[in-house]
């Protein structure tokens, strides 16, 4: 493997060199430094003890202090989360930053650690004495519930109490067994009712159930009555609002008062101790009011300090988010270091650009000098031949074409990116099914109103679709950008014509309402000339001049993609994929489907309304180019049918080239190793371990340690499974061609599909209206207008934008990976 | 046949459970958990399992009942996801499995009740799975017949409870024997209803439902050894669908020590192993049970192994409940410094 010079321009063509560095972090500057690095963002740490378990590791007391200090946050962002009004948040941006680094670093944490167990210890007492208090409010509310109710029933008992008398006059008196506290009652009023009775609250779902038990305990003799509380009762824990029902038994005897009072507490029945005097109600109802109102204002009392409390921590909860958030990132990232022998520093490894080794060091010094202690940590790059990791480097207009890439499949290290090329074919590949001005235009300003709006969205939450909307802002610019060229390409605004030049076709009237076009000699400069626009054959022809063109642009594409593996062999310096991998593949791919592109472009370029012969069916050429080679029906050129023959037999040769030359060089090559002398080298994991410390021990001495893991490169060759692979591959690829090519003709049926629609939504709306007169036909008109725009922005701009990219994505994605189908 | 349509009405769940299944703590996780010194790593460790981050908004010092509350919540939630997702006759095989939680927290409420104990403290410790309406009104009722009128006839156990209407009293011995009344009806139903569903449901719970009929005999047997129970009432207790059923119940209502419930176990190979040096009375019961456990776990395990059935839902159960029962044990081995005793955990996979 070449060794990548470092001073190479960035560039997104080649994910960028990386090396193995080695730090050496004095214990007192690790965390410092990390947080320094880790601002940084372009170091990826390798876990240097990976058989010990998470909590063995040597920085678990602090992550479980900062574990304590996340939950004691995000208790109190639950907690601002329920109160009923808003509480506000100030948001990070606009919050002092919280230092955790330097001298004073671990002040600031224990500040905070102490600050947050304050904050939450005073939060659950108010949460507590709040419940308290809410508890006791329901409660009241409860009785005076009761009370009012039970006051509503004696009423009514009262007006029907005459006749209830009459019919037991004569065998009340025995049932009046208390006659002392009838004798009271009578001195109150004379008419009370002799019952003893039970009075209380039970939650509505359990209504039921408690009136089917009592009616059982009380073998059917059941009088209960029972009323809805409308309004909920709130549980200040939980938040949770439930219904209750006042009801009120009736029952004779202490024994089944008792039961009833059991079967009430057991299913959570409040019972409410309610006299059977009038006046007494009154007076206890009155001062059940009083005591409601003082608990409401010792409730508002205890909520507004609590939401005080809230607003306070409110103004800092991002920013302790924040430093939570890191500070459990920054011990994790510790927790893959190694101690040294003397445990005074700590060993760590890592990948990193090697263009950023510098601004590292920087950071490292910084550190430094920010935790004010002379030792500063040692960074030096070790030699390794691992594959190290890819890391393409993006900004914000390629990042969202990278991404999508990076979906499909991530290249090895130092390939060719085809994260680049997607910049271009993604958007193109879209425009092609896309293509028109007026809807390339919409998608184009609303990608320019994302992209003037960047700065101040991209800090706030947008949501999951207009995330996603914003996050590939560019792309849809680029998208619209090309829908708009082929949109000129197509002739093609709203499903209208422009008619920017002089047409090629004039259309004298005739007598008999037929028109035909003549031409007359000018030819269109640029695009589709307007006058096919209405034309009886306009479908026949766009049909056949966009097949053609997506067929075109397809086997262009594959042959470009296909071209893309040849940088990679040549940097790799892999002669045999070249010459047997690549060459064989072009002329498969050239001879088949490149001789289609030029019968196309040949057959465009003929004048055939002078030509002696028919136009020839390409289909059927194709077809019987393998059907019966040697043979031609319809002839495009003279000697067609020997090119044909050679073109087959070409691509005929390809394919067991590309099968059998490879494993066949392969096998040669371990052949002539084994005639050497040489043996296999089989090594263990064990022995790597031991020889890496071994070689870096042994390198100690100039400063300059060597991670050496042989094993890594030297895979194992097995030959029938280079056989197998190679057949698959083989496979693989001559179906590509075909099923490949094939669906390019996607590109066709799309953009038939999308003009149609279009003109559907042309003629069913606004064709209809546009000549209208008057004012009705105005407002008629300005309707429609609003409807057609509405659908065009609706159907059109947003689902058929999200139809075709899901069809672009799959397949460019796909098609650019062929450059690395040979890996 | 069944195998045909199982997928249509069964296939997503069973897919859950199996996911669920796979979830479980596997011994190198045990023996992970195992080498934790506080709770504090017991409760890291734990986030990097399938329970996840379930004990992260848990104040710091952590106690073991918060950490088996926790974990069996973590059953419950799943076992509704599952029940409010299941169509017959899945829905009613599932009801069928928290019947047995039902008679648990009947007899435990009764019992509390009788002990005076506090009617919000015997509801806390009630297994969420086994919650029946009007549940907490079984305090109120003081013998057998009153239960049955007041409380239970309305509930899936009212049909079990027939048989316990001549008890009198609720003493503690009444109260065993309404408990394994009820345990042996709802046995011998569920594994009449299993049967009903034919097929490999049939098999995998028969074999389940006979071992676990197997263990309460044996265990009725071995508990009732020397109390004041009755043969005769003993045997009326045993359930009908064992593999010991008939011959070795019979020898089991009329052993009187260790060795005659040996040998009446005896025909049955299997359980002949759970008996090899176990002495004297003493211990005898919980070394037994002990074996019951493992054995028990190895046949839910088997379940797995049949497809388009619905044992594995049960099966899925009583393994996670195991599961808790290690967790439990392992912390509590933890908090109490008995370091020798934690490896004492029964290994599912």
């Amino acid at each position: 493997m070449g060794t990548p010079a470092v001073d190479e321009y960035p560039s997104l063509f080649r994910s960028e060199a990386m090396s193995l560095v080695q730090l050496f972090v004095p214990a007192e500057v690790a965390h410092d430094t990390v947080a320094e690095l880790g601002e940084l963002g372009n170091v990826e740490f390798k876990d240097l003890n990976p058989d010990v378990n998470p909590f063995q590791r040597s920085f678990v007391g602090e992550i479980r202090r900062i574990e304590e200090m996340a939950r004691r946050v995000r208790f109190f962002a639950a907690q601002i989360e329920r109160e009923r009004d808003p509480v506000p948040i100030r948001p990070l941006y606009d919050s002092a930053p919280l230092i955790a680094v330097g001298p004073g670093a671990a002040q600031t944490m224990d500040n905070i650690d102490v600050k947050l167990s304050e904050h939450e210890s005073r939060l659950l007492d108010m949460n507590d004495s709040y419940e308290v208090l809410s508890a006791r409010l329901a409660e009241l509310t409860e009785a005076r519930h009761v009370l009012r109710e039970t006051a509503v029933f004696f009423q009514r008992a009262e007006s029907n109490q005459t006749e209830i008398r009459s019919s037991f006059d004569d065998s009340s008196a025995p049932l009046l067994q208390h006659d002392d506290r009838e004798n009271q009652y009578l001195t109150v009023s004379n008419v009370q009712l002799d019952l003893e009775f039970i009075a209380g609250v039970i939650d509505r779902t359990r209504l039921p159930t408690f009136e089917r038990v009592l009616w059982r305990v009380l073998r059917g003799n059941l009088y209960m009555n029972h009323i809805d509380i409308t309004e909920p009762f709130v549980d200040a824990a939980t938040d949770n609002s439930t219904y209750k029902n006042v009801f009120i038994i009736f029952a004779h005897g202490e024994a089944l008062l008792a039961k009833i009072r059991k079967v009430s507490e057991s299913l959570g029945a409040t019972i409410y101790p309610i006299d059977a005097n009038a006046d007494k109600r009154v007076e206890s109802l009155r001062e059940v009011n009083t005591r409601v109102e003082d608990l409401k204002a010792a409730l508002y009392n205890t909520g507004s300090t609590r939401r005080a409390e809230l607003v306070k921590i409110g103004e800092s909860l991002r920013s302790w988010e924040d430093l939570v958030r890191k500070e459990k990132a920054v011990y994790e990232t510790l927790n893959l270091f190694n101690y040294d022998v003397g445990r005074k520093t700590l060993i760590a490894e890592g990948w990193c650009p090697s263009r950023d080794i510098t601004m590292i060091q920087l950071a490292l010094r910084h550190a430094t000098e920010e935790s004010g202690t002379s030792v500063p940590p040692i960074l030096h790059e070790l030699r390794t031949n691992k594959t190290p990791p890819t890391y393409q480097r993006t900004n914000k207009f390629t990042e969202g074409f990278q991404t999508i890439m990076d979906s499909y499949g991530i290249a090895t290290y130092q390939e060719v990116n085809p994260g680049l090329f997607a910049v271009v074919t993604f958007p193109f590949l879209f425009a092609v099914m896309f293509g028109d001005i007026g809807h390339g235009a919409i998608i184009l300003a609303a990608a320019l109103w994302m992209i003037f709006n960047e700065r101040k969205w991209a800090r706030a939450d947008l949501g999951e679709i207009m995330g996603m909307f914003f996050y590939g802002r560019y792309i849809i610019l680029l998208m619209g950008l090309f829908s708009v060229y082929t949109g000129f390409i197509y002739n093609d605004i709203f499903s209208k014509t422009l008619h920017l030049f002089r047409s090629g076709w004039t259309f004298p009237e005739s007598g008999d309402g037929i028109v035909h076009g003549e031409a007359n000699g000018h030819v269109y400069p640029f695009g589709l000339d307007p006058g096919w626009h209405g034309a009886e054959n306009a479908l026949i022809f766009t049909n056949s001049y966009k097949m053609k063109m997506s067929l075109v642009l397809g086997v262009t594409h594959m042959t470009f993609a296909l071209c893309l593996q040849v940088p990679n062999h040549l940097r790799f310096n892999r002669l045999a994929d070249l010459y047997h991998g690549f060459i064989p593949q072009m002329l498969f791919l050239q001879s088949i489907f490149g001789y289609l592109v030029v019968c196309i472009i040949y057959k465009w370029v003929v004048d055939w309304s002078k030509s002696s012969i028919p136009p020839p069916s390409l289909l059927n050429m194709l077809i019987a180019m393998f059907l019966s080679p040697g043979t031609v029906e319809d002839h495009l050129y003279r000697g067609q049918a020997f090119v044909q023959t050679v073109l087959l037999l070409i691509a005929g040769v390809c394919v067991p080239w590309m099968l059998c030359v490879k494993p066949y060089l392969l096998w040669k090559e371990t052949k002539r190793i084994q005639n050497h002398g040489y043996v296999g080298l089989v090594a263990t994991d064990d022995n790597h371990i031991a020889r890496h410390d071994d070689l870096e021990g042994e390198e100690e001495g100039d400063g300059r340690a060597i991670a050496a893991d042989l094993g890594e490169e030297h895979e194992k060759h097995d030959f029938s499974e280079e056989v197998i692979h190679q057949i698959i591959h083989t496979i693989e690829f001559c179906l590509g061609c075909i099923s490949h090519t094939a669906s390019y003709l996607r590109l066709w049926a799309l953009s038939l599909a999308h003009a149609q629609l279009s003109e559907v939504l042309w003629k069913m709306t606004l064709g209809r209206v546009l000549g209208a007169e008057g004012l009705f036909g105005k407002v008629k008109l300005l309707f429609v207008l609003v409807l057609w725009f509405n659908a065009t922005v609706g159907i059109l701009c947003v689902m058929e934008v999200r139809g075709c990219y899901q069809i672009v994505q799959p397949k460019n994605v796909r098609l650019l990976m062929v450059g690395f189908w040979d890996k | 046949m069944e195998a045909l349509f199982f997928n249509a009405d069964s296939g997503f769940l069973e897919g859950i459970v199996r996911g669920y299944k796979a979830g479980l703590l596997t011994q190198s996780q045990y023996s992970n958990l195992t080498q934790c010194e506080t709770l504090e790593d017991l409760r890291t460790q734990l986030a990097s399992t399938d329970y996840g981050n379930f004990l992260a908004n848990e104040p710091s010092p952590i106690s073991t009942s918060t950490i088996a509350d926790k974990a069996l919540k973590n059953l419950v939630d799943q076992f509704n996801y599952i029940r409010s997702n299941a169509v017959a006759p899945l829905d009613k095989f599932l009801d069928y499995i928290t019947y047995a939680y039902m008679i648990d927290n009947l007899v435990l409420l009764i019992t509390g009740t009788l002990h005076k104990r506090k009617l919000t403290e015997l509801l806390k410790r009630c297994h969420p799975l086994g919650w029946f309406e009007g549940m907490p009104a079984l305090g109120v009722p003081t013998n057998a017949e009153e239960l049955y009128h007041t409380v239970l006839v309305e509930t899936p156990l009212a049909e079990y409870f027939r048989d316990c209407l001549k008890v009198d009293d609720l003493d503690a011995l009444n109260i065993e024997i309404i408990r394994n009344t009820l345990y042996k009806a709802y046995l011998e139903d569920f594994q009449r209803f299993c049967q009903s569903l034919g097929g490999p449901t049939a098999d995998v719970m028969g074999r389940i439902l006979a071992f676990e009929a197997d263990r309460r005999s044996i265990n009725i047997t071995i508990n009732s050894i020397g109390t004041e129970l009755s043969k005769e009432q003993r045997a009326r207790l045993f359930p009908t669908i064992g593999r010991l059923y008939l011959g070795g119940n019979n020898a089991l209502a009329k052993a009187e020590d260790i060795d005659q419930v040996r040998s009446a176990c005896d025909s049955v190979t299997e359980y002949r192993a759970f008996f090899e040096g176990v002495g004297g009375m003493e211990g005898a019961a919980a070394q037994i049970e002990d074996r019951f456990f493992v054995e028990e776990v190895s046949l839910n395990k088997m379940a797995f192994l049949q497809q388009f059935q619905y044992g594995v839902f049960y099966a899925y159960v009583k393994l996670k409940e195991q599961e808790i029962r290690n967790i439990t044990w392992i912390s509590e081995c933890i908090a109490q410094e008995a370091r020798n005793r934690i490896q004492d955990y029964i290994t599912l996979f």
